[in-house]
């Protein structure tokens, strides 16, 4: 028996015994999804709802986003990018640490579908994978294809695959990766100004402003985000090139050092524009000056939402 | 009507005879990247469907609709001019049938005995729209299910399909039977191997699921159903969905001015937002996800039917079912309501 089979009879076991005990009222986890390469958003509630949980490196969807505002004690299957998702949401207050039970799911990188369409353009039919390799198969073909060779970006650089914070692991540690370097960035970097904002506009110009990656997301639960306000309105509906700018760019600062890298607004998006280009520029100007990650502890606040006297900026004493 | 075939050597040309004196639209690209854009031919006979529904060729994300301006000294200063219906001759080749289907439900939306949508109107009408059937549906795709066909006829002028390198087509109005003509198609018989490619298209989507039952059951005894919220339960609220849907044609009226003028314009709206029905009040009828998505469910399969003659708001496209951040899976629910007691 591979390693996920032993995650997903683990993850079963642990949420049957979580319900029966009534330690929690339901269990936040991934089922089998009815297409291939997707694994969807679960909610187990009786021992035999548990059966349907599984664990598989299609669970994309960062979990953490069903905490905020949920009454009750919750389990929550979480990868590291998801656990740090959750505790950052218990460290903003968004969700009480009390109610909160992390099933931490030793992760090994998860498999991006557009990696694998690049490989094989053709329909796929069904995947199945095992801890090394998925196998698509469609009309009048079968390949097996590397998970390495297929990871998505995030996952290539994660450094944290295995949850820091948890109550329990479900497995033993995974090894992470190198850690992101941000070298990509290099090239964005040096351009000037008016080049990056050419970039900027580039990169979203299929957006449709759906605003799946926002929904996606679990740093984003205001009430009411501020592109839905209408007393006063601040931003324009139409497909307004200036607008759907405004949108990527002020929810890129609204998340600055409180991202987690979790990809879970690129596997939202429906047009497959690389949201977190945005965020990891700030990423690494927070880790740069503040040598922050966030989520790896229960007691860090975000360094934007705090002051230190120490404060490495000159503007702010 | 007739059907008509145009050889490979002379595939070329038909396509250069359809752009001439209009503008064609065709897919272009592959996979995610395809979508409906202006060519003079070569088309593309081999891709699954347009990323995004052929929607927005007459329903377009946003549209301006009226316009003003503010200087005092010219005419009409201070007061919205009509912006007409901006519809260019046009003819669509490649409309997938579920597709084609789709935009019939636009239609009777914005052109019924109550209404006339002047916008939707001009550019529907003035549009020659030739469908290309799927003989190799897609893994998602059951517009059999939906009361649909992969060789559908519905809203289209022409049916067209790939045929020894070449096209064979069916002439299913009289506008599609005269652009034919134009364009000089050879007259030919497909009925027999049409009906046998269709036959073949359909067995390949698979064991087709009943949804029969939903027509049958009362509103109520639907909308009533005790799973909703578990149905609801893992959505996002994106509106994914409704953006790919190709029969989703709810919207919101803006103006945005300047100090120069302003427009008056419509957007695509989404159910799934809690915007949608937020009343000036502060009141919202339907306040939660559970209300929004049972909406959206309950207008594709049951309202969409009952006041359409039958024809599903859902042409099994699969869109929505492969875009869905959360795999809520249009199937799924619709088993689920086919089964439901309230």
């Amino acid at each position: 028996m591979g390693n996920l089979d032993d995650l997903t009879q683990k993850i079963r076991e642990k949420a049957k015994s979580l319900l029966k005990s009534g330690q929690v009222e339901v269990v936040i986890g991934y089922r089998a999804g009815t297409v291939p390469l997707v694994a969807a958003p679960f909610f187990a509630r009786s021992p035999e709802d548990c059966d349907n949980l599984i664990w598989s490196s299609f669970a994309r969807l960062n979990l953490a986003n069903y905490l905020p505002n949920r009454a009750g004690k919750v389990a929550l299957v979480a990868k590291g990018c998801d656990a740090r998702s959750a505790v950052g949401q218990v460290t903003e207050n968004q969700f009480p640490r009390e109610n909160l039970y992390l099933l931490g799911v030793p992760c090994a990188g998860l498999i991006d579908p557009a990696r694998v369409a690049a490989k094989e353009p053709r329909p796929i039919q069904s995947a199945t994978e095992s801890d090394e390799a998925i196998t698509i198969t469609g009309a009048g073909f079968s390949q097996e294809i590397k998970k390495a060779e297929v990871l998505r970006r995030n996952c290539q650089t994660c450094a944290h695959r295995t949850p820091t914070v948890s109550n329990e692991l479900t497995g033993p540690e995974t090894p992470n990766a190198p850690p992101d370097d941000f070298s990509d960035l290099k090239d964005l970097l040096a351009k000037t100004p008016a080049e990056r904002l050419a970039y900027f506009k580039d990169l979203i110009k299929d957006c449709l402003r759906c605003y799946a990656c926002r929904n996606a997301c679990p740093l984003c639960y205001c009430p009411i985000c501020f592109v839905d306000e209408t007393r006063p309105q601040w931003l324009g509906k139409s497909t307004d090139p200036m607008d759907t700018m405004t949108f990527h760019l002020l929810r890129g600062l609204h998340c600055a050092g409180r991202c987690t890298a979790c990809g879970t607004c690129e596997t939202a998006c429906p047009v497959n524009i690389k949201v977190r280009e945005f965020n990891r520029v700030l990423d690494k100007s927070v880790q740069e000056n503040w040598a922050y990650e966030p989520g790896l502890t229960w007691d860090q606040k975000p360094p934007l939402t705090i002051y230190q006297p120490n404060d490495p900026a000159d503007f702010i004493k | 009507m007739s059907d008509y075939l145009v050889s490979e050597k002379t595939l070329a040309g038909f396509f250069t005879a359809l752009a001439t004196g209009r503008r064609l639209l065709a897919p272009q690209g592959q996979g995610d990247d395809c979508r409906l854009a202006e060519t003079t031919g070569p088309v593309s006979l081999d891709y699954a469907n347009t990323h995004l529904s052929p929607k927005g060729v007459f329903f377009p994300q946003t549209e301006k609709i009226l316009a003003f301006h503010k200087l005092a000294d010219k005419p009409k200063a201070n007061q919205y001019q009509d912006l007409g219906d901006q519809a260019q001759p046009t003819v669509i080749f490649g409309l997938r049938p579920c597709d084609a289907r789709g935009l019939t439900v636009s239609n009777r939306v914005f052109q019924n005995d109550r209404f006339t949508d002047p916008y939707w109107k001009g550019k529907y009408e003035s549009a020659i729209k030739i469908g290309l059937a799927c003989l190799n549906p897609s893994p998602q795709c059951f517009c059999a299910a939906m009361g649909g066909s992969p060789f559908g006829e519905m809203g289209l002028d022409v049916l067209a399909y790939p045929k020894d390198q070449g096209l064979g087509l069916k002439a299913l109005t009289p506008a599609g039977e005269e652009i034919l003509k134009k364009a000089q198609a050879e007259p030919a018989d497909l009925a027999a191997d049409m009906a046998a490619l269709e036959k073949k298209a359909i067995q390949s989507q698979g064991s087709l699921d009943d949804y029969a039952t939903i027509n049958e059951r009362k509103i109520m005894e639907l909308y009533k159903a005790d799973h909703w919220a578990k149905t609801a339960e893992p959505c996002l609220g994106c509106g994914v969905c409704t953006f790919f849907c190709p029969t989703c044609h709810c919207f919101d009226i803006q103006d945005e001015q300047n100090e120069v003028g302003g427009v008056r314009m419509r957007n695509w709206d989404t159910c799934m937002s809690p915007l949608f029905t937020l009343h000036g009040s502060g009141h919202n009828p339907r306040p939660s996800k559970v209300e929004r998505v049972r909406q959206r469910f309950m207008h594709k399969l049951k309202y969409i039917p009952l006041k359409q003659d039958g024809v599903r708001g859902c042409t099994g496209c699969g869109r929505c079912v492969v875009m869905c951040p959360a795999n809520i899976d249009i199937r799924s629910v619709a088993a689920v309501m086919a089964q439901a007691s309230a």
